[in-house]
């Protein structure tokens, strides 16, 4: 049985090292982080990795690499976009009130940002 | 009134927000949790956000015909104090 509090300490300590490299941080709020990172032990228990909690799992394995936590690299411009990550549990290091970030839906982050052909996709 | 009916994730606190939302309103809705339900059903699912341009990005909301697809209560507001006047 998984000590689930020592696991989201150590996810926690991976996460900090990965997304720090892309200009993220953890959200300031804490008690979201808690939550979310509570949900990906689960998540992770039941499905072997911490994926997302705010996105589905489908029956296609490679798009559900891509929401793997952390998924900022496969998201990339739509997040930058946001300034956070889709759960809210990265934003980026300038943000100090992740509550006004709000939560901007794929297909409007294309339309407002008129890419054509870039941008990720799933 | 308009139908609100939205797709969630059980462990999602957008969803939760979005649900509190809705009851502190006093505004009925469906919902279903897309990771609950079964592997069937979770191909419907699918295929009905994908058909209307989403990505499994939760929560989805509906409020009458119109999508929002994420936890947005200025959305919710300005939708709803449409459909108070249809």
């Amino acid at each position: 049985m998984m000590n689930v509090e020592a696991r989201k300490r150590s996810l926690r300590y991976f996460f900090a090292r990965v997304v720090d490299s892309l200009g993220y941080k953890f959200t300031p709020d804490e008690e979201l982080a808690d939550f979310l990172l509570e949900q990906e032990t689960g998540l992770e228990q039941k499905h072997g990795s911490p994926f997302c909690p705010c996105q589905g799992l489908t029956q296609n394995h490679e798009a559900n690499m891509k929401i793997v936590c952390p998924c900022i690299p496969f998201h990339r411009e739509h997040f930058d976009y946001m300034k956070r990550c889709w759960c809210g549990l990265f934003v980026h290091k300038d943000v100090t009130d992740p509550d006004s970030l709000p939560q901007i839906p794929y297909a409007d982050f294309r339309k407002a940002t008129d890419a054509g052909g870039s941008g990720e996709s799933r | 009134m308009k139908n609100v009916f939205m797709y969630t994730l059980s462990t999602c606190p957008w969803c939760r927000k979005t649900k509190k939302y809705f009851t502190d309103h006093n505004i009925p809705f469906k919902y279903v949790d897309y990771d609950l339900a079964t592997e069937q059903e979770q191909q419907k699912i699918e295929q009905e956000m994908t058909k209307r341009g989403g990505q499994l990005s939760f929560p989805w909301v509906l409020i009458g015909d119109d999508l929002v697809v994420g936890w947005n209560p200025a959305k919710y507001d300005e939708l709803l104090a449409l459909s108070k006047t249809s």
